[in-house]
């Protein structure tokens, strides 16, 4: 069982910057996760919903059941716009945070960030580019049909390029590819972790009003609703104890 | 203030507290609030209900002045509109087109511009320092920047009061012009614990606060919950913005904020020397709408201030109102805002507690063996997961790397840095090809740095570097940002270098006044709303007192000073 007083597991401390493959740590046991990975396999977020007042509740509650259609981006976009979720967000299996249909309901409702860098188009036009742009390089590097046609490594690898600014010609001329990255990254970034699911993976306490938290310190106190880490301990008494 | 008093002692002439409903956060009065007619001529019609518009509205209409507020975003209900979620809580900031540009373009949106009743002030982090004397004087000084028409000791008395009004919580400040806080200083989190045993292990002195957060009992204003959602508007009513520290007591004493109004220009007379009032477009539909005033305040800080300035074109002005000179949207400024993540080996849970804690003005004031002119301050910060994982991007991981450092979240303590970041004339806001969705030209936002601001960046950095490792920390990650804005249509000596005078006066059109961000010339290492706070309150008591000539230029003298007061 991992020890997280240390930490070995840290990418910046590992060799190629890359982390563990996730199995290291337990399954979650309460709660839903993103592919149940057990940081904290005990604690589920949503456990404490009811102590929420009624408008946060809404908000968090309609992210768990999304609509699965898409209003901005094509049925012939759609498949490269899951391929680039999936491996932005390392999600390779279920359950999965459904963040292609955030970011498309984002964009579709128009709740852009407020500012658009001179040299760029729009998001949404940045968006629709930066799929073709990715298409594109599946098939002059790999001679593949589409980006989502290719493996999970050739997935990993195109988006590697892309976030070292290195992906270039055709559409990608279009664009400031670095800016380009951050533009899709950070609204990829805030429908992850929006969502509960990903709160559970975390240990994020979550919304907290009108209950507040009221231990502040000494380090490790946890608030009653706070999940533990993973430990070494006999799950059954544990959750017992935090139900 | 003598220590046994802390706590005890509001402010006088200001009732918000008390008006405030103990069961509801709305803002009270609403409802019974005194609506103008648009052919009624107004003794002042305010351009943004933010900190600047606010204080001045609420303290004119305490002198008797009929006053209605413009604002284009909507007037709050927070117990239905405000969520404690990152993600919800999008409607809070200006997230309208703008174009953003040079070596180095400044983000925008949640990063540092408001919308709605209340303005920036309803998702400001409470970071509410002074800004130290030697601010009004860089250039004298340190030979960079500019000095105001004003001095620290102009302001001194209005800091004090404001300060009452937040009302800010505290320990006795050193830095600066020393001074005392009303309210004692809150308990500190975990998170911010560890980073001053780190900063007092290098000799980095940091005191906690100073937050405009209620700690104790004030009015009906509840005690801060920690629930640390300070960046996407205050539920509990705890942090101070103007919706619960002036609005409350503004509207009590006659003001009339229209809210979902975008002002598109302030109308002239027709010799061009008088404003007479300021034409709107009203939600949904965006229809045409004319407010008559007899004096108009622009407080849309320093995007929206000259952005409607340079809308407002006029056969007097061809180049945009008051721009004859060239100044208008000039002198835009940033504070470098980089912050630097340790990984400790307790749990940290940054997200308990305001996120602003602990902060330090050590490093404020100039100090030549560092190699730049100028200085920063350092501050507590507690990114929520959406704004971690910003940070931990901005390292250079993402997928199954970022998703490691994101598990490993409640282990992370965070402390950031506010760089002075200088004045420079092509740092500046423009009107864009682009228009918004009533036609109105978008602002367009270009910024870069000189190499004095880079080298205050860089040498910052590698002090809260050193601070995480002398705490400890087992891995670091940093992120270099900017934060807040300043400057735009500043103060200045004469029509050449400035927008307004020393009372905040269009040099041009004397009734028209600026009362925001935008007028600063410097902005030191401090978080500005207090000081936009205490500006205005400057300015109401010089307009109460009739020391502002209102009156354009050859007219008979006084015909509009003062007024009603």
């Amino acid at each position: 069982m991992p020890d997280f007083t240390r930490p070995g597991h840290l990418p910046n401390l590992r060799p190629g910057r890359q982390p563990a493959t996730p199995d290291w740590l337990p399954r979650q046991r309460r709660g839903t996760s993103p592919q149940m990975i057990g940081r904290y396999p005990d604690y589920d977020v949503m456990a404490s919903a009811a102590a929420w007042d009624s408008a946060t509740r809404q908000v968090v509650e309609a992210r768990l059941h999304p609509s699965t259609d898409l209003r901005f981006f094509t049925a012939a976009e759609a498949p490269t716009l899951r391929a680039l979720c999936d491996v932005a967000m390392a999600q390779d299996r279920e359950p999965r945070v459904p963040v292609a249909q955030m970011v498309d309901a984002a964009l579709a409702d128009g709740r852009l960030d407020g500012y658009q860098y001179a040299d760029m188009p729009s998001d949404r036009d940045t968006w629709r580019l930066v799929l073709a742009g990715l298409d594109e390089a599946a098939a002059a590097q790999h001679g593949a049909a589409s980006f989502a046609r290719c493996d999970w490594p050739t997935r990993e690898a195109i988006v590697e390029q892309w976030a070292r600014g290195l992906l270039g010609g055709g559409t990608w001329d279009r664009l400031n590819v670095t800016r380009a990255w951050a533009v899709c990254m950070r609204m990829i970034l805030s429908a992850f972790y929006a969502h509960p699911w990903a709160w559970n993976e975390i240990g994020f306490g979550g919304p907290a009003y009108p209950r507040g938290y009221m231990r502040l310190g000494p380090l490790g106190v946890r608030e009653p609703a706070e999940g533990r880490a993973a430990t070494a301990e006999d799950p059954v008494p544990v959750v017992a104890e935090s139900g | 203030m003598p220590a046994w008093l802390k706590g005890a002692v509001g402010p006088r002439r200001n009732d918000s507290r008390f008006l405030l409903d103990v069961h509801r956060r709305d803002l009270p009065g609403e409802e019974t609030m005194r609506r103008y007619r648009e052919e009624d001529e107004v003794d002042l019609c305010i351009v943004g209900a933010g900190a600047g518009g606010s204080v001045l509205a609420q303290r004119m209409a305490r002198r008797g002045w009929r006053i209605v507020i413009l604002e284009a975003g909507p007037f709050w209900h927070p117990d239905q509109d405000w969520v404690s979620d990152e993600a919800g809580s999008h409607q809070l900031y200006w997230t309208e087109q703008r174009i953003i540009g040079g070596d180095d373009p400044i983000e925008l949106g949640k990063n540092n511009s408001g919308r709605g009743v209340g303005g920036s002030m309803v998702h400001y982090a409470g970071y509410c320092p002074r800004f130290h004397p030697s601010d009004f004087e860089t250039l004298a000084r340190d030979g960079v920047g500019a000095d105001w028409p004003i001095s620290y000791w102009d302001l001194r008395r209005h800091y004090a009061t404001v300060e009452r009004e937040l009302p800010v919580a505290g320990q006795d400040w050193p830095w600066g012009d020393p001074h005392t806080y009303p309210f004692a200083p809150h308990p500190v989190g975990g998170a911010a614990q560890v980073i001053w045993q780190g900063a007092h292990r290098l000799g980095i002195q940091m005191r906690v606060g100073p937050v405009g957060i209620v700690n104790g009992t004030f009015g009906n204003r509840p005690h801060c919950i920690y629930r640390g959602y300070c960046l996407q508007g205050c539920k509990v009513n705890a942090k101070a913005s103007p919706y619960v520290t002036h609005l409350p007591d503004a509207l009590a004493h006659g003001v009339e904020v229209r809210a979902d109004c975008m002002a598109s220009r302030v109308e002239l007379d027709r010799g061009g020397g008088r404003a007479v009032g300021v034409t709107y477009l009203r939600e949904p539909d965006g229809t045409e709408h004319h407010q008559r005033a007899r004096v108009v305040a622009v407080c849309g800080y320093s995007i929206e201030t000259p952005r409607l300035l340079l809308n407002s074109v006029s056969p007097a002005f061809p180049r945009g109102l008051c721009n004859n000179e060239d100044q208008v949207g000039r002198y835009v400024m940033v504070q470098g805002a980089s912050q630097t993540a340790g990984r400790f080996p307790t749990e940290m849970r940054m997200y308990k507690a305001p996120p602003p804690e602990v902060s330090s003005e050590q490093h404020y004031e100039t100090d030549p063996s560092r190699g730049f002119a100028r200085g920063f301050s350092v501050q507590t910060v507690s990114p929520l997961p959406i704004g971690w994982a910003e940070h931990v991007l901005a390292d250079g991981h993402w997928g199954r790397a970022l998703r490691e450092y994101m598990r490993d979240y409640n282990h992370w303590a965070t402390v950031g840095v506010l760089n002075e970041l200088l004045a420079q004339p092509q740092n500046r806001v423009t009107l864009a090809d682009e228009k918004d969705r009533h036609g109105l030209p978008v602002a367009r936002f270009d910024y870069s740095l000189c190499d004095n601001d880079k080298r205050n960046i860089e040498y910052s950095t590698t002090v809260i570097k050193d601070i995480l490792t002398a705490s400890g920390a087992q891995d670091i990650l940093t992120i270099h940002r900017y934060a807040h804005l300043i400057g735009g249509c500043r103060m200045g000596f004469s029509p050449a270098d400035s927008v307004v005078n020393s009372d905040q006066q269009a040099w041009a059109v004397p009734n028209l006044l600026v009362s925001d961000g935008s007028v600063c010339p410097t902005q030191g290492s401090a978080n500005p709303a207090l000081t936009i706070m205490a500006l205005a309150s400057r300015l109401a008591e010089r307009l109460a007192k009739r020391l502002v000539d209102l009156a354009p230029a050859g007219s008979a003298p006084g015909a509009l000073a003062g007024g009603r007061g």
